[in-house]
């Protein structure tokens, strides 16, 4: 069995959304849709004060509250826990953003631009015609992690086979990788590390670990 | 059928590259910028990039892009004028260009004030000459060129440590050894937003090896987020910090704590100074003397087998050489040591005398002090490429906001004697130097090392005896004349008081030299001094009056709406050219190879945009410079001469070389330069493969195995050189008449005396702006914006959505309790208002800075850039005033403000 999951390391995030701007150049997202991003987070009260940056996105949950919810059956779970959106099965109901808690879908009603409504030439041949009305979200690339694993590649470990924003991370914060491979640079991360996924109390089961060592 | 293609190029959009990267093009369209994975083990961040490239695939198809050269065609310059643009052909914006060039070149090069007609800006901290193809070899050809009209460094910059850095241990910018370091006192260095990608990389991997750094900053920054721990500063204190270190060190350990060995051998603390200040010398020699332990009389500093004394005073006889040749014999003087005369100069600041100014506990500068003696391991070493070295893993690091203006000097000082106390200066583990600009060849800092006969490193400080003081000032700014310790070079103009020249182009500065003429042509290329220096408003005012201004612009910007001819070049992603890559350079950038990177065209242009190599050599044809152009392409202006006793590639000097007859030249001379003239291969080589490299040695990220095979001392604490050189130069102005000055000449101190910088800040507005300081309670500051910091990227929708996740990107970062104390919420709309302007944003509350400090990051507040005018960031630049009285010994001043605040409305 395999479960393609990320690790996000918080103590090597600079928050500098590199991840961010490459999610958007390989998924062609268009303004203000993130599939990847990374949030700039302030706790404690002035002068006991902690900033982090934390990478979000789908979490690709092995029980997904989005995929529960949906009456057309377009969210779907392969078999190696990727959460997946058919957009020809879509309705563009949204009842999977309302029911994500992580916040991880959107829905673009219209044809959007970097500047205004003539798309640029990349915006041009890009533009994808059936993402509009549609819920979307993070694929974990799985467009090139199965290109990847035609090749013969190892996802997590050869880029060609990886998800852009593990490619791309400057900072080498975030790892993609099968958890079901005990010897893999995921399990390693989670067994070597302390660690935490976001609204673990939801049973939602995240795909996304987030490597935390308190100071 | 449709095709797709991965193209080779580099980034270089800040000084922390170049940086590999490849570009996916899909039928003739640039679509995603990718990592070079192909660079993986070479590059030290394995051939990743930051976000600012990504931006650059919007930047070749933003439909506000110039892609025409337009002329003016109202002659009446101002903010409020329309400049009546109208497009016109390469043929005769050219044939303008050089109509006035001609013009100049038949009248005379410098006007009769004898500065030069012709002047050229650009921004980036130079890093746009590696993008503008060979129109350095088009101005080497010309002749004189004013490069004084700045467009925010000297304020913009960590000048004071480019300077002392560089006399020092040859460090135009410092680093920890990252890989190796293990504890980092970081006074505000914010390198994981500035550092680039290897930075970020090497820190992160540091993290994760446990490293201890302590950040001590006003704000909590992107750097400070990921900090051991923040200690928040008031502003403009950290000198005071650094004495307290210095006390703890001299004063409250043991001398045995420290490292004795690297005091004695590698500085000049065991040097003997005389009742004048001067080194007490060897009348026969003229050396240095220190006092032998061992034989219990006083030596030649390069006496074999001396002990050197530390500690003690001592009675000798000797020689005092001040300043203009005047010298003292002493017999039987009594003199103690310069390491005794720094231990006498940090003794009133203890940490008990630091906590008011600082705002910081006394046991946490005491423990902070310890901490960094007590994680130095002073005595342990470490086997480097076959050569024992001493293992120092700690480093103190100075942000941007400390490291310029008054009290960098200070800081600067007491941060690179903290360094020698504990024997971690150049070695292993410590704090490195990375490149040169003053010294030598930016590539090559070893080659810069040459021997002072007093034992240090030499210097080619700018001449201040009688007969060789450049009395009269070459460029506007008079560097040569004012400030020494900037050298000569071909860099220096940018590093001189570019506050001064603007300021005396206003007529409010250095009265008895005049007000200069504008020049007659002014080059802007990739930089917008109107928004990115101080008091915007004013400079706009003083760029309404030049007569003759030529932008190479991406889009219609707050300087080039004063221009009168707005040419379009092809920008990154568009056009060629290869430069050096890895060696040591900038800040992290140490690699373990060297050599060449291509930039080509990923694309083509778009609309009219132009190579800048093709733009060059069109002006060297128009202006009868072709050979003397091609001269100067052929003996290196292009990256690296094309001829040496080794290979000979040079250009036929007689006839204009297309871009790609060129560079193809550049490159052949590059294979050979990586292969000790082995390979030829030429532009087709580097643009199927992208770089070329031969491994560097590691040993030369270290300035000590190179200081030890010389006997060379670092030149610390004591600065007998500079005292001597102030009290020439003060005497050369005055011979003058020139007073103006005088407030600077205080700096050249030889050991620098602490100051109360809120108060020295204060005085000079009081007396400048006839306002009372404390209704200016709060400090301004700015910090680094990663994603656009000279990116030349505010008008891409990409980065603005991108940066908008990162916090002080949509407003001004304001303590919370104190926003609340104001009545001031989220959102609300404050005006910020400092003596000589003001602006107003969104309030941003934060508990990460504090109460008396506030926060615009980046460099924003546009109003005619399209797309960035409409962003509603404010900026805190035409709030930074420009004053003499702020401008410090080396030229410099800081972006930091005094204003005061009100709520404007709420949000709604």
């Amino acid at each position: 069995m395999t479960r393609y999951v990320m690790v996000a390391d918080l103590n090597r995030c600079v928050g500098c959304q590199t991840c961010t701007a490459a999610c958007k150049h390989t998924n062609a997202t268009p303004p203000g849709v993130q599939w990847r991003k990374v949030l700039d987070v302030e706790m404690g009260e002035y002068p006991n004060v902690d900033r982090l940056f934390m990478p979000v996105g789908c979490q690709h949950c092995s029980d997904p509250p989005c995929m529960e919810v949906c009456p057309s059956t377009a969210t779907g779970q392969r078999k190696d826990g990727i959460v997946t959106i058919d957009y020809d099965i879509c309705i563009g109901c949204s009842y999977c953003a309302v029911a994500c808690p992580y916040q991880a879908r959107y829905k673009v009603e219209e044809a959007r631009f970097a500047y205004g409504e003539t798309p640029t030439a990349t915006e041009a041949i890009r533009f994808d015609e059936g993402r509009i009305g549609v819920a979307q979200k993070c694929t974990f690339c799985s467009d090139r992690v199965d290109a990847g694993l035609a090749k013969g590649l190892k996802p997590g470990i050869d880029p060609e086979a990886s998800p852009a924003c593990a490619n791309a991370c400057i900072a080498n914060a975030l790892t993609f990788g099968d958890l079901e491979d005990p010897e893999s640079n995921v399990s390693k991360l989670l067994t070597e590390n302390t660690w935490f996924r976001m609204h673990e109390e939801l049973g939602t089961d995240p795909g996304f670990f987030y490597l935390w060592n308190e100071k | 059928m449709s095709s797709t293609q991965k193209v080779s190029t580099y980034c270089y959009q800040c000084v922390n590259g170049p940086d590999m990267l490849t570009v996916e093009v899909k039928d003739g369209v640039a679509t995603t910028v990718t990592p070079n994975f192909d660079a993986r083990g070479l590059h030290p961040a394995d051939g990743k990039v930051c976000v600012k490239p990504y931006g650059l695939v919007q930047k070749i198809y933003n439909p506000n892009r110039l892609l025409k050269p337009l002329k003016r065609t109202n002659p009446k310059k101002g903010r409020d004028q329309d400049p009546g643009w109208v497009e016109i052909e390469w043929e005769e914006a050219l044939d303008t260009i050089a109509g006035r060039l001609n013009a100049i070149r038949a009248e005379s090069l410098v006007d009769e004030q004898g500065y030069p007609r012709v002047a050229f800006t650009t921004g980036g901290a130079a890093t746009p000459y590696f993008y503008m193809g060979t129109f350095a070899s088009f101005l080497a050809a010309w002749g004189p060129v004013d490069q004084s009209l700045g467009a925010g460094g000297t304020v913009k910059c960590y000048h004071t440590e480019h300077v002392y850095g560089e006399l020092w241990h040859r460090a135009f910018t410092v680093c920890p050894d990252t890989p190796r370091c293990e504890y980092i006192v970081s006074f505000g260095n914010n390198i994981d937003a500035s550092g680039g990608v290897t930075s970020v990389r090497r820190h992160a991997d540091a993290r994760a090896r446990g490293i201890k750094r302590v950040q001590i900053e006003p704000h909590l920054s992107i750097t400070g987020a990921s900090a051991s721990e923040w200690i928040p500063i008031r502003p403009k204190t950290d000198p005071a910090f650094l004495y307290a270190m210095l006390h703890v060190l001299l004063h409250e350990r043991p001398l045995t704590d420290l490292d004795v060995h690297f005091l004695k051998v590698r500085t000049g603390s065991p040097y003997l100074i005389g009742p004048n200040g001067f080194f007490v010398r060897d009348p026969a020699s003229k050396k240095p003397l220190i006092w032998d332990a061992r034989k219990q009389r006083a030596v030649p500093f390069d006496t074999a087998d001396a002990d050197p004394a530390l500690l003690g005073s001592f009675n000798v006889d000797g020689l005092e050489q001040g300043a203009d040749g005047k010298t003292w014999e002493h017999q039987g003087i009594t003199v103690t040591t310069a390491f005794e005369h720094t231990r006498t100069l940090v003794k009133p600041h203890t940490p008990e005398w630091a906590t008011a100014i600082c705002d910081v506990p006394v046991a946490t500068i005491r423990r902070i002090a310890n901490e960094f003696v007590d994680h130095a391991r002073i005595g342990e070493t470490i086997e480097f490429e076959g050569r024992t070295l001493p293992f120092r893993p700690v480093a103190v690091m100075l942000g941007k906001g400390v490291n310029n203006g008054w009290g960098a000097f200070e800081c600067v000082w007491a941060r690179t004697v903290l360094m020698t106390l504990v024997g971690g200066l150049e070695v292993p583990g410590g704090l490195l130097g990375s490149t040169v600009h003053i010294t030598g060849m930016d590539f090559d800092r070893m080659a810069s090392v040459v021997p002072h006969p007093d034992g240090f490193l030499d210097y080619p400080f700018n001449p201040t005896d009688k007969e060789q003081w450049a009395a009269q000032p070459q460029v506007r700014h008079g560097h040569t004349t004012l400030i020494p310790i900037i050298g000569g070079g071909l860099t220096s103009q940018l590093m001189g008081s570019t506050v001064l020249t603007w300021m005396r182009l206003q007529g409010r500065a250095a009265d008895s030299w005049g007000k200069p003429k504008p020049p007659d042509l002014w080059f802007v290329y990739r930089c917008n001094p109107n928004i990115s220096f101080s008091e915007t408003d004013k400079m706009g005012e003083t760029m309404a009056t030049f007569p003759y201004t030529v932008a190479f612009s991406y889009t219609q910007d707050e300087t080039n709406h004063f221009a009168d001819l707005v040419l379009p070049e092809a920008i990154d992603l568009e056009s060629t050219q290869l430069i050096r890559l890895g060696g040591t350079h900038y800040f992290e950038q140490f690699w373990d190879s060297q050599g060449w990177v291509l930039r080509q065209p990923v694309v083509k242009p778009q609309g009219d945009a132009r190579d800048f190599t093709w733009i060059s050599t069109e002006l060297a044809k128009r202006t009868g410079l072709l050979e003397a152009y091609n001269t100067m392409i052929n003996m290196g202006a292009a990256g690296l001469p094309l001829k040496t006793d080794k290979y000979d590639f040079s250009l036929d000097v007689t006839r204009a070389h297309s871009v790609e007859e060129t560079w193809d030249a550049v490159c052949r001379a590059a294979s050979a330069d990586v292969t000790d003239g082995q390979a030829d291969d030429g532009l087709a080589y580097f643009k199927e493969k992208g770089f070329r490299v031969k491994p560097f040695p590691k040993i030369n990220w270290y300035l000590y195995p190179r200081m030890e095979d010389l006997n060379l001392r670092f030149e610390l604490p004591y600065q007998e050189r500079i005292l001597r050189i102030g009290q020439e130069l003060s005497a050369r102005l005055h011979e003058q008449g020139v007073t103006w000055w005088d407030k600077q000449l205080h700096e050249y101190e030889a050991l620098p005396n602490w100051k109360d910088l809120n108060k020295l800040w204060s005085d000079a507005y009081e007396k400048a702006y006839g306002i009372r300081a404390a209704d200016y309670p709060f400090w301004l500051l700015t910090a680094r914006s990663m994603q656009y910091a000279w990116g030349g990227n505010v008008s891409l929708q990409m980065i603005r959505e991108v940066a908008a996740n990162v916090a002080g990107h949509d407003g001004i970062m304001i303590n919370s309790k104190v926003a609340e104390s104001m009545g001031i919420e989220q959102g609300d709309r404050i005006e910020v208002t400092s003596p000589v302007g003001v602006t107003s944003g969104r309030a941003l509350l934060r508990q990460g800075v504090r109460p008396d400090t506030i926060v615009m990051v980046g460099q924003f507040g546009h109003w005619k850039t399209p797309y960035a005018k409409d962003l509603d960031m404010p900026s805190l630049n035409n709030l930074v005033p420009m004053n003499m009285d702020l401008v410090d010994g080396t030229g410099s001043a800081v972006d930091a403000v005094l204003v005061k605040i009100k709520k404007l409305g709420s949000k709604k």
